[in-house]
């Protein structure tokens, strides 16, 4: 195995494959001629689709305006008649001839605007042809004038309407107004709206601006507009698009090297040749894959390139997207996710033509599963989904929703970060089934054969999960992982509960979980979750004696005590960086929560938070995890990934993004790694562990003031001799770890 | 170099068991062809498959050079070289860029590889379209390029399965050249054919497969003297009338 990955031979496998593809002018003609096609065609069409939503299809436009009460319609009505005066009076300003007509109060419910049978005084403005812009007044019955605004059945929202009436010297008075409007930024007919209303009360000011010329009155019509943030943006549905299209063209590139580099593979009759080297199957999967993903990757850039210069071009980004259009920054936000998308659907790609023994029967997996994964991707068109976070962990439209959010605004961090890891995973899972289904003997026996050995009980016992094992296991628990900590999260509220539920949702996917897979797939629990309690065993760790163990427990122990203080730190410091500092609530809901510990008797404090995370996640973390990266890599890069595994874990936390409690997690995650490795044994890790929680969620139960005789006043910080001390008990139990680690007989740990 | 021991593979066709190798053992020393004959359907492709260990064997092992191939499955490949009828090239790579892919697939170090691949292009006349893309040559130059690819790593064992299929008079010939080459190279070959006129043109001891069995199994006169006959041909048409009487004749004569 390990030649193929030296003297720049896995490099040139790849550029075989590379080749192989590049060569062909098919992939070619999807790589540099669909785009070059596509995005002008794309542009045009959806210019012609936004003229027709926000022009409508008659010249004249209808806005409704929303409004509260009676009142309000009466004052609203006032002002447009005003408006009636001012066209009557043949004032004609700069701007647009506004046309109005109100329909007195017209009851609308929350669930649909009604706009079809204007009723009411509209017979003297029926007599004028030359007004564009019509209004008509609702009154929402079961909801506010704002939330029917953000529902889209107003145009405009009245949240404030007076009428003041200005005596004049004549007798005569004159109304004079004062709005309060909200409108829906981005969206342009709402904008359109509050344009024209604007236009219309112009018109009132420079009416009476004309006809009378007093010094000291007020302008006629002061408005006061806010925008509110869009929620139903129907070109929000049209950004979805562009994401969309990204993808299928990336997909499309990807479709045509997976089939010639696997099944054409088998077609050309160089299969089996390439089958009987030596060359591992996972090695020759891999080169093929880089070769795809590399592929896919140049199309999704040629795409990005081709999409962004068109929609630069035609000013159509602007109109689609938002003032900033598609800035630069949008693209290099959603190139990377172009990347970990060509890299996952690469893999699912080179799993399905695996199985495949021809193009054709290639093609024919294939079209089942572009369209079925179309499906949901087409639902992320429609314009009232949001991104929300069970969404962030389903494969294709996690990235699709992504993008679209990254192109119109800021995506939600949490279900952003769920995307990008759990199709990740996804990837790596997909890469390992391909990598069984790749050059499966088919000549006789027939391909199912080696798919059913991976769902299948293995025959024969092993001592370790491989690498394949542990990617499955992750695509499977990630997302469990992540919807349930989710709804736990939302819907446990009350603290006790929630530790309950958090603890039991640890012994499940951490503890039973692993233990059956372990189980099913025929591994050694010895092996796999290092447990060795005996003093001299093991013919991998080595024989240790009782002063060995001893040194372990102290080591252990010293650990748990030390590092915490150094990770509490990192903590704060991580959090007075602003890492923390994603959602605005939590920092109260903390608060509210740190009332409610007090609360708790102490041992089911420990039970809850420090025993049992420490027991399920060292039988995860450090034994079946470690042990599978163990069973391929070096022990550095073995520590390395799977603090990385538990760092990634941590940041979940509720329903929250906590991106603070990475690195301090993976700091353990690193001291825990070593723990195992050198001692061989789980037991010493979980020692450490629960020491660790336990003190650190000990400290939580103060209330600041309390802390102060520790932290000195006003400092939340640990003193520095407090620090100092801990970093020397954490390199004295490293030290101890190190001498009571030496094998006394054959064969050396680590 | 080769030991076969009682290698039996049985296939599930349509839900009903099928054996298609059923106990056969032979046995190939180094510079000796040995030929694995019989009609389609005999088991020689499966017999080969189990050599190279890309089937399991349900019963029996193979050892190529003492090593046994289920046991050092990835050290044995190296040692052995694979040429089969159904054997393409890559239409968009050039003759050199495929023969070096295979290179590194061996893992065979570059600039072996590429002294090699200057050897075999003098030996197997390759070497005006060493850098034309595989795709233009005509079936006679592919044929060639095959029969390198298979040496690239220099094995001391060469599986040959139905190697003449398909090809004409010439590029036959090409091919007993090239197992004379092997031969002189003191490389163990076993070469499956159901051509029984070639077979005893090249191969210094036959097995005659039938129904997953050898039948009968020696150089070319001692099958001579066994069967009475004088050619494979008659010998293997007396086999198969023989087997409507349902006689059994002895099987695994050659058992090392």
């Amino acid at each position: 195995m390990q030649e193929y990955f030296s003297n720049g031979r896995l490099g040139r496998l790849c550029l075989k494959e590379l080749r192989e593809s590049l060569r062909d002018r098919r992939t070619i003609a999807t790589l540099f001629l669909m785009p070059i096609l596509v995005y002008p065609l794309l542009s045009m069409a959806m210019q012609r689709l936004i003229v027709g939503s926000v022009r409508g299809t008659s010249e004249k436009q209808e806005y409704l305006i929303g409004v509260a009460d009676e009142d309000t319609a009466q004052i609203v009505n006032n002002s447009i008649r005003e408006t009636q005066r001012a066209i009557n009076a043949g004032v004609r300003p700069s701007i647009d001839i506004v046309r109005s007509q109100s329909s007195s109060s017209k009851k609308l419910d929350s669930a649909g605007a009604d706009s079809d049978n204007a009723d009411g005084d509209n017979a003297d403005s029926n007599q004028r042809d030359d007004l564009q812009a019509l209004f008509r007044l609702a009154m929402p019955e079961r909801t506010s004038t704002s939330e029917a605004l953000k529902d889209g059945i107003l145009d405009l929202a009245v949240i404030q309407a007076k009428q003041t009436d200005v005596p004049l010297r004549d007798g005569q008075s004159i109304p004079v107004f004062e709005f309060e409007l909200q409108f829906r930024e981005g969206d342009l007919k709402s904008e359109g709206a509050m344009l024209e209303f604007r236009k219309a009360m112009q018109l009132v000011n420079d009416y009476q601006a004309a006809m009378i010329r007093g010094p000291a009155l007020p302008a006629a019509v002061q408005l006061k507009a806010t925008s509110i943030g869009t929620r139903l943006d129907p070109t929000a549905s049209l950004a979805g698009v562009l994401p969309l299209v990204l993808i299928l063209m990336t997909i499309t590139g990807a479709v045509y090297p997976a089939i010639d580099l696997t099944a054409g593979e088998r077609e050309r009759g160089t299969m089996e040749a390439m089958i009987a080297t030596p060359a591992p199957r996972f090695v020759l999967l891999l080169s093929k894959y880089v070769a795809v993903v590399t592929v896919a990757v140049l199309t999704a850039l040629a795409n990005l390139l081709a999409s962004w210069i068109t929609l630069s071009i035609g000013g159509l980004g602007r109109a689609l997207l938002g003032e900033q259009g598609f800035s630069i920054f949008a693209l290099l936000q959603i190139l990377p996710l172009l990347v970990i998308f060509a890299a996952f659907f690469s893999a699912i790609l080179l799993a399905m033509c695996s199985f495949a023994r021809s193009f054709k029967e290639a093609q024919a997996y294939l079209i089942p599963v572009m369209l079925v994964s179309l499906a949901p991707a087409l639902v992320t068109l429609m314009p009232n989904i949001e991104f929300s976070t069970w969404l962030g962990v389903v494969p294709l439209v996690n990235i699709l929703l992504l993008s679209r959010d990254i192109m119109t605004g800021s995506p939600a961090p949490l279900p952003a970060f769920a995307a990008v890891f759990s199709t990740l995973i996804y990837a790596a899972a997909a890469l390992v089934v391909a990598s069984r289904l790749f050059g499966a003997e088919s000549a006789t026996a027939g391909s199912q054969e080696s798919l059913s050995d991976l769902l299948q009980r293995p025959r024969k016992a092993r001592a370790l999960p491989d690498l394949g094992e542990l990617a499955i296991y992750l695509a499977i628990l990630f997302p469990f992982f992540f919807i349930v900590t989710n709804l736990t999260g939302q819907w446990v509220t009350e603290i006790v509960p929630r530790m309950w539920c958090n603890a039991l949702v640890l012994l499940l996917l951490f503890l039973i979980a692993p233990v059956l897979f372990v189980w099913y797939r025929r591994l050694s629990f010895r092996n796999t979750f290092l447990l060795d309690f005996g003093a001299s065993s093991c013919s991998k760790s080595g024989r240790f004696g009782m002063l060995s163990q001893l040194g372990w427990l102290i080591s252990s122990v010293l650990l748990g005590l030390g590092l915490w203080v150094i990770a509490f730190e990192l903590f704060k410091v991580l959090s007075d960086l602003g890492f923390g500092a994603l959602s605005l609530e939590r920092s109260e809901s903390l608060d509210a929560l740190k009332k409610q510990i007090r609360d708790i008797p102490f041992w089911m404090f420990l039970l809850t938070s420090a025993l049992v995370p420490a027991i399920a996640e060292e039988f995860f973390f450090r034994g079946f995890v470690l042990s599978a990266f163990r069973h391929r890599l070096s022990a550095v890069w073995s520590i390395a990934l799977s603090a990385l595994i538990f760092g990634v874990f941590h940041v979940i936390s509720g329903s929250v993004l906590s991106i603070e409690r990475f690195f301090p997690t993976l700091l353990l995650g690193f001291a825990l790694g070593l723990l195992a490795v050198r001692t061989g044994r789980l037991w010493p890790g979980i020692f450490t562990h629960a020491i660790h929680n336990g003190l650190m969620f000990w400290l939580t139960r103060f209330e600041e003031h309390e802390l102060e005789g520790w932290f000195g006043k006003g400092n939340q910080h640990f003193p520095v001799l407090w620090i100092a001390a801990s970093a020397v008990v954490v390199v004295v139990a490293i030290l101890l770890l190190w001498f009571s680690s030496l094998d006394r007989s054959h064969e050396n740990v680590s | 170099m080769i030991v076969a021991t009682h290698l039996r593979k049985q296939f599930v066709v349509r839900g009903k068991p099928l054996v298609a190798v059923n106990g056969i053992s032979f046995h190939v020393k180094e510079g000796e062809v040995y030929g694995l004959l019989g009609p389609n359907g005999a088991g020689k492709t499966t017999t080969i498959r189990m050599v190279m260990g890309l089937l399991e064997p349900d019963e029996g092992y193979v050892e190529i050079g003492g090593m046994r191939t289920d046991q050092h499955a990835s050290m044995i490949r190296k040692e052995l070289g694979l040429i089969s009828t159904n054997d393409g090239v890559y239409p968009w790579l050039s003759v050199r860029e495929m023969l070096l892919y295979f290179a590194d697939l061996y893992a065979v170090e570059v600039p072996i590889a590429k002294e090699r691949l200057e050897e075999l292009a003098g030996l197997l006349g390759i070497r005006d379209f060493l850098d034309q893309r595989c795709s233009t040559l005509s079936t006679g130059q592919k044929q060639r390029v095959t029969l390198a690819r298979g040496l690239m790593h220099d094995p001391p064992v060469m599986l040959l399965d139905e190697p003449t299929r398909g090809l004409d008079v010439v590029g036959s010939q090409t091919v007993f050249e090239f197992i004379d080459f092997l031969k002189k190279r003191g490389k163990s070959v076993l070469l499956s054919t159901h051509r029984l006129d070639e077979a005893e043109r090249v191969c210094d001891r036959f097995g005659l497969l039938h129904h997953g069995t050898i039948r009968y199994e020696g150089t070319l006169s001692d099958l001579r003297a066994l069967t009475g006959k004088e050619h494979l041909v008659d010998m293997f048409i007396d086999l198969i009338q023989s087997d409507r009487t349902q006689a059994p004749i002895s099987s695994s004569m050659g058992a090392a």
